[in-house]
């Protein structure tokens, strides 16, 4: 059995998507974590969570004071949802997520004193990442995601820095694999995900969601209607796949839905710019530069391919 | 007298406080404030778009109900634009809309809700019912399967109750159900103006989501008995008083029928009665209307209680079928946020505001409205228009579905009766019973596109061509209650774009005359059962009042400012990676 290991989950300015989303999850399901079924994944308490946490009102803000005074050590912080600029708020408050003892417990400060304590962090959904749709022109609360509030050299206290899922909502799997990954990690049973520059692990996020896309054939064939519902590719139609680091698109979970395999574009959700461009117009077309770029590897591409047919066979 | 503040109020979705005054000696509230926690600013953002991106962005006010939302704003985009969508189009909106419905139900009723009558929460609170609770026998035992009234609650521990276990699994196939035409959930991506964008729509497409539709069949059977013995003996326990309100409604209605629903705002009245969750009003237990445009010129929305200062803007005068707007409807509205101190209970205390109902072809008075699966079954078995509906009550039938796991397999009928007021416990059952009511929508639903299918009516989407000036209104129902969406549009872009969610209606603070609105109306007199000193309750009483409205905060707060500037902020990392 191994340590206890208390997960922190903060919400912030946010709509409790990511949680629906983990709700859904299927490998492993939400359940066979909770109830300590997955060998290196029991012992994990689920110490704060808002939406699915029994206690309310000082009993719930307890937790997040206990916690501060560490309590709660070893924990890792999860986010879900952007941080604003209380500043702008001048004598009032954007976000409070509790009060105890009389005194109000807001987001920003709460986590200020979590963070310096976590042994890890996660930021789960675009919002908490990058700031997401509270983040979006002309940003009325000066919201902001975790990797912009900690700072790209933030390290948490076992050392490894902010893991981002982005996604609006991420896809389920993606979000209780990476936190089961993480928990894996923090306990030394696994090494650490490898991250992108966007702080986006790697082997999720690594390949667009044109790369994913199931019917990017068609893409290839050039055949691209102007019509929702006609078969072919979505990049007329304002398809953001192309420039998106996603794996949505084939399919949501269990082999249901999946944004362009049922036939709707990709708007963009998961990448850092969402809702504002080069995401939006979300009908308009994407940036030329990704299509470019794309064609030319694709034309190198299948030139090796067809050269390829000519070498030797080696096994 | 005590005074509480509960913050947060848990098991919801989004930040909520309450403060209350309890009257100790008598055990009664006597005063109540709802406090919006959390503001991000929606129509802001949405301003100067192109209106067809308020059908992705708003969803996103709330991950737990975002079909809703979608719904309602593509409908009113519809409307902005004149594009009425095909048949099938508007049967896969339904199809996607009932999915969420399904799994927002259970998941309401047994994850958010059910804790609070578990037997953890018992044994702490209220432990003279636990005796009782293991002596009473469970009426419906035969198709639960829980021989006693403690074992359903012990059934709802949190994290590992059989039941709330079992929900969470079978909620995931709501979530399934509305991505195989919604391509993801939360938030679906295939719902555009004119239709959906779904490519190869195959039988074996709605076959699957038939398959998933009766796991939930099945499973609905068991929780609405469980649901009726459990409430039943809470009501017996003195429960009737808690959270008890007028009956003053709105529903939006739900789940248009293919054929009949248009992009035209006059025409709103005929097929809004034409839906199978009926739309209307009802005030102090008369249905005043069900007239999807009379329900539409009476909205009003204040500022109320919340941090917002006045600043309206008389735009539209008249709706498109010449009806006079008021200065305060949704069209017209204009508020500034003026963020002031938390905890200023005879001030301005909340980031929600205060819409009233403007009952403007009657009294001409405005009207403190709740919204919700109980205003809506209200509505829908008095209306006297669904197939089901006797004028008290409304009867539909589930069919047989022998599915391994699930503990009833026979032919259901189901009678959803209208209590004699509104409270807590009845907020729940009919939360319990619409999850059975919309699975038999659905089925309806599937057999009528498989009909327009076989009838070669599969186009999913009707072309347009984008006008520069429209207006436009969508309406409709989130399992939480009745979803509005207001558009105007000017030079092709979004001009003012305003939605109401149902926790606007129901979390509303006072307004300007005093009056509190739902969550307020329903917790003040409300009496308190929880047992120990008084300086020690932690107002369970009071958080199962609000969490009967399952509250949906995200969606309730939003606000529109008039200037805006327009300018990308880059992260200060930001890479070219484009």
């Amino acid at each position: 059995m191994s340590e206890e290991l208390n997960l922190i989950w903060l919400e912030g300015q946010d709509c409790a998507g990511c949680t629906i989303s983990i709700k859904q999850a299927s490998n492993p399901t939400l359940i066979d974590v909770i109830t300590g079924a997955i060998p290196g994944l029991e012992g994990l308490k689920l110490a704060y969570h808002p939406t699915l946490m029994f206690e309310w009102g000082e009993d719930a803000s307890k937790v997040l004071v206990d916690a501060m005074d560490g309590k709660y050590d070893p924990f890792g912080l999860i986010l879900e949802g952007a941080i604003p600029d209380e500043k702008k708020a001048g004598p009032g408050a954007y976000c409070v997520i509790g009060e105890y003892d009389g005194e109000l417990l807001k987001l920003n400060d709460v986590i200020d004193a979590l963070s310096k304590r976590c042994a890890a962090a996660v930021a789960i959904g675009t919002c908490a990442s990058y700031g997401g749709i509270p983040h979006g022109s002309p940003n009325p609360t000066g919201a902001k995601g975790l990797l912009e509030y900690l700072g790209k050299d933030w390290r948490g206290g076992l050392g490894f820095p902010l893991i981002c899922i982005p996604g609006c909502p991420p896809r389920p799997d993606n979000i209780i694999n990476l936190v089961g990954h993480g928990v894996l990690a923090i306990r030394g049973v696994a090494p650490p995900p490898v991250l992108d520059d966007w702080h986006r692990p790697v082997y999720l996020y690594g390949a667009t969601a044109h790369e994913h896309c199931p019917i990017c054939g068609y893409y290839s064939e050039g055949i691209a209607p102007h019509k929702f519902g006609e078969t072919g590719c979505l990049g007329a139609l304002g398809c953001k796949g192309i420039m998106t680091h996603c794996n949505a698109s084939a399919t949501w979970m269990d082999g249901y839905g999946g944004c362009t395999h049922i036939g709707a574009p990709c708007f963009g959700c998961a990448d850092p710019y969402f809702p504002d461009p080069p995401t939006s117009p979300f009908f308009a077309k994407a940036p030329a530069t990704p299509f470019i770029v794309d064609t030319l590897k694709g034309m190198i591409g299948h030139m090796k391919m067809g050269l390829g047919r000519l070498s030797r066979r080696k096994i | 007298m005590r005074e509480i503040t509960i913050e947060p109020v848990t098991r919801i979705e989004g930040h909520l406080g309450i403060h209350a005054s309890i009257d100790t000696d008598n055990r009664i509230v006597k005063d109540a404030h709802a406090a919006g926690a959390m503001f991000r600013g929606f129509e802001l953002i949405l301003q100067g778009r192109e209106p067809s991106e308020a059908v992705m962005i708003t969803q996103r006010a709330c991950g737990v109900c975002p079909v809703p939302h979608a719904t309602a704003s593509v409908m009113a985009i519809d409307q902005t634009y004149g594009i009425s969508p095909p048949p099938m189009g508007v049967a896969i909106r339904n199809l996607v809309h009932g999915a969420e419905q399904l799994y927002d139900a259970e998941v309401g009723v047994v994850n958010l809700e059910g804790p609070d009558y578990s037997e953890h929460a018992v044994k702490i609170f209220n432990p003279d019912w636990w005796d009782e609770a293991e002596q009473t026998r469970a009426e419906r035992a035969d198709i639960h399967g829980f021989k006693t009234i403690a074992e359903i609650m012990s059934a709802l521990n949190p994290m590992e109750g059989e039941l709330y276990l079992r929900s969470l699994l079978v909620q995931k196939a709501g979530h399934n159900m509305a991505a195989i035409f919604g391509a993801k959930h939360p938030h679906v991506h295939s719902f555009v103006p004119g239709g959906v964008a779904k490519i190869d729509l195959s039988p074996s497409d709605i076959e699957f989501y038939l398959t998933l539709l009766m796991h939930h069949v099945a499973f609905t059977k068991e929780l609405v008995t469980a649901s009726d013995d459990l409430l039943d003996f809470v009501l017996a326990q003195g429960y009737e008083k808690v959270g008890e309100r007028p009956v003053n409604f709105a529903s939006g209605g739900a789940f248009d029928d293919p054929e009949g629903y248009s992009a035209v705002y006059d025409e709103m009245t005929e097929w809004g009665r034409k839906r199978m969750v009926s739309p209307g009003i009802m005030l102090d237990g008369e249905l005043v209307t069900t007239d999807l445009v009379e329900l539409n010129v009476g909205v009003k929305e204040y500022t109320g209680s919340g941090w917002y200062s006045d600043d309206w803007e008389a735009d539209v005068e008249t709706d498109p079928a010449g009806n006079r707007i008021s200065k305060e409807h949704p069209w017209n509205k204009r508020t500034q946020p003026k963020p002031a101190n938390y905890g200023r209970w005879d001030d301005a205390y909340t980031w929600v505001t205060s819409p009233r109902w403007w009952n403007w072809r009657g009294d001409g008075r405005d009207h403190v409205i709740e919204a919700g699966p109980l205003a809506r079954m209200w509505i829908t078995a008095k209306a006297g228009i669904a197939p089901g509906s006797t004028g008290n009550s409304l009867k539909f039938e589930l069919p047989e579905a022998l599915i391994p796991g699930f503990k009833y397999s026979d032919k259901m009928e189901f009678e959803w009766k209208i209590p004699r007021m509104p409270n807590a416990i009845e907020r729940i059952r009919a939360r319990a019973y619409y999850h059975a009511y919309a699975a038999s929508c659905m089925l309806e639903m599937v057999m009528k596109a498989l009909d327009l299918l076989k009838a070669g009516k599969a186009d999913v989407w009707n072309e347009y061509t984008r006008p520069k000036e429209g207006i436009g209104y969508g309406v409709t129902e989130a399992m939480r209650g009745m979803v509005s969406h207001w558009c105007v549009m000017k030079k092709g872009l979004i001009h003012n774009y305003q939605y109401q969610a149902p926790t606007t209606w129901n979390a509303s603070g006072k307004d300007a005359n005093g009056k509190p609105g739902p969550y307020e109306e329903a917790i003040i007199d409300s009496p308190i059962t929880e047992t120990g000193e008084s300086e020690e309750w932690k107002g369970i009483d009071i958080v199962r009042v609000v969490r009967s409205f399952d509250p949906c905060l995200g969606c309730a707060i939003h606000v529109h400012m008039g200037d805006r500037t327009r300018e990308h902020e880059l992260l200060p990392f930001a890479l070219p990676l484009k």
